[in-house]
């Protein structure tokens, strides 16, 4: 393999020496000269806080909109990649119909912006759909312990069909591009994995499941991980239909508190960490695919 | 050459036409009968339509006109019928085309668990017999990439093997292959030739084609130009374009 050993070069030194006298201006600039008081002693409290009438430790708005983003996140990467792998095959089928199918909902979805999207979902969906197919009433009509559950898996009854909505909403775009990715990747096995295993006598759905995706699956995995990324940042994109997740928590703290920058900050850090998990998760998803195949 | 008894007529191709989109007229109103246990080798010059021909006798290619009637049942439109002859035909291709993500013994497995719906001690003994008539049991749980060219076709002729087809039919399944790693998948060839598998085989190698075909077809331009025994061709081909192809590989 062809590979340059690394070196520092002079230019190296020098833009890395500007780079941090940039950093340390900027920080001064900051701190001696900011009109801005920094109150960071307030942020602990919006994560955690002390619930004197039960006597416990309590996650407090940013932390309960931590675990709604985690939740919505979850939910929507499974639904996405549900519609991803359907339209995705359906556009590699030889039917005509099919391929239409496919081609329609990603052209659909990729030419309009999310924001947009979002809100034809909650106007429609949520504001007329839910309440046709009767979500909430269902909701609230189950015992106390299954409501229990449905909220730490989803939502609390209250905000039940809102967090659907916008489940379905990052769900069904993140879809679109997942299709993409899908169908590239089928597309990108040689011909001759479909002859052979046409040749043995497999069917259709056999050789894709058995032969093309499997294969076709270890290919995709780093652009399908960048998407999983995506799913968790476009979450933020959901507070704009008051669904409480991290964005949108944020912003309530703000209006209440000013303390502007050291909740963005915070935010920003735990946004940060969650997509570096995911990635170094994927990581080591590959290695371990990489390594079956030798 | 061993002597060896003739049945009926396995397969029967009736004047089939093949044209591909671009318009390239592929097959060419092409008829012949096989029977079963004969070995037919294809040759004639690279785009003459040898490989499509081969092709369109599991169903790989779609015919335009005509018919091909394999072991009585005819290769048309009909699904069951198609998936019959699949599970009857096998094929060996140039490229190989194991299945990478398995290890070689799983890619004889494959149709024989899925297809014949056979079980794993079932289909395992059946694989491992198979490994070992082309001579690769010690690679059985290896990667196909860990495998050489030659081990990686002996391995595709064994995953053809296990659905026990009545045809085997071979793409010029030597032409990828280091000139060194050509007789270890003649051989396995040739073994399966005597035992009385019906083989049809587009080739360039005339030794194999002299020592166990009993038929050789000359094609060019989708027609068949010449028939006859392999000791026809090499003694006294009657065509002068047979003539002129023979001399400028032999």
């Amino acid at each position: 393999m062809y590979r340059r050993k690394t070196r520092i070069t002079m230019l190296d030194v020098v833009v890395t020496t500007l780079l941090i006298l940039l950093t340390a201006f900027i920080v001064y600039r900051l701190t001696m000269k900011l009109n801005y008081k920094w109150n960071w002693s307030i942020i602990p409290r919006y994560l955690y806080f002390f619930d004197e009438s039960e006597g416990r430790w309590r996650a407090n708005v940013l932390m309960q909109g931590f675990y709604t983003t985690l939740r919505l996140t979850i939910w929507s990467t499974l639904l996405a990649m549900f519609f991803g792998f359907i339209a995705g095959i359906l556009r590699t089928t030889p039917r005509l119909f099919n391929r239409l199918v496919g081609r329609s909902y990603v052209e659909l979805i990729r030419n309009v912006p999310p924001l947009v999207l979002i809100f034809i979902f909650y106007f429609f969906v949520s504001a007329q759909i839910m309440p046709l197919l009767g979500v909430e009433d269902f909701i609230r009509s189950r015992s106390p312990g299954t409501q229990k559950i449905l909220g730490y898996l989803f939502s609390a009854p209250e905000l039940f069909t809102a967090f659907l909505s916008g489940m379905f909403t990052i769900a069904v775009f993140q879809g679109a591009y997942i299709t993409e990715i899908v169908r590239a990747g089928i597309q990108s096995l040689s011909r001759g994995q479909w002859e052979a295993s046409y040749a043995l006598g497999l069917s259709w759905r056999q050789q894709m499941t058995y032969i093309i995706l499997p294969q076709a699956l270890k290919r995709v995995l780093p652009p399908l991980a960048n998407e999983f990324i995506n799913t968790l940042k476009y979450s933020a994109i959901v507070s704009v239909i008051s669904i409480q997740e991290l964005t949108f928590q944020a912003m309530q703290v703000m209006a209440a508190t000013y303390v502007t920058i050291e909740v963005w900050l915070t935010v920003t850090a735990i946004y940060l960490v969650m997509c570096m998990l995911l990635s170094l998760g994927v990581q080591w998803l590959e290695h371990r695919l990489a390594r079956s195949e030798a | 050459m061993p002597f060896k008894a003739k049945g009926d007529y396995i397969i029967v191709v009736e004047h089939i036409n093949k044209t591909f989109a671009n318009g390239v007229k592929a097959v060419v109103d092409f008829t012949t009968k096989i029977h079963r246990g004969e070995v037919v080798v294809i040759i004639g010059p690279s785009g003459s339509g040898k490989s499509t021909f081969l092709r369109c006798l599991n169903g790989l290619e779609d015919i335009d006109n005509g018919s091909i009637i394999i072991d009585d049942i005819p290769l048309n439109d009909n699904e069951k019928n198609r998936l019959e002859i699949r599970k009857e035909v096998g094929m060996v291709f140039q490229q190989f085309n194991l299945f990478p993500h398995m290890i070689v013994l799983d890619n004889v497995n494959l149709a024989q668990r899925r297809v014949r719906n056979k079980s794993k001690a079932e289909a395992n003994a059946m694989s491992m017999d198979l490994l070992k008539k082309v001579g690769i049991t010690d690679k059985a749980s290896n990667y196909p990439s860990q495998l050489s060219g030659g081990q990686q076709q002996r391995v595709a002729i064994a995953r053809a093997l296990a659905m026990m087809p009545k045809v085997m039919l071979f793409d010029e399944a030597t032409s990828a292959l280091d000139p060194e790693m050509i007789g270890e998948v003649l051989d396995v060839m040739k073994d399966l030739a005597r035992e009385g598998m019906t083989m049809i085989c587009v080739t360039h190698e005339m030794g194999f084609a002299r020592e166990v075909s009993d038929r050789v077809i000359f094609m060019e331009d989708g027609k068949i130009v010449e028939v006859g025994t392999a000791e026809h061709f090499f003694t006294a081909p009657t065509e002068d374009r047979t003539k002129l192809f023979l001399s400028q590989i032999l």
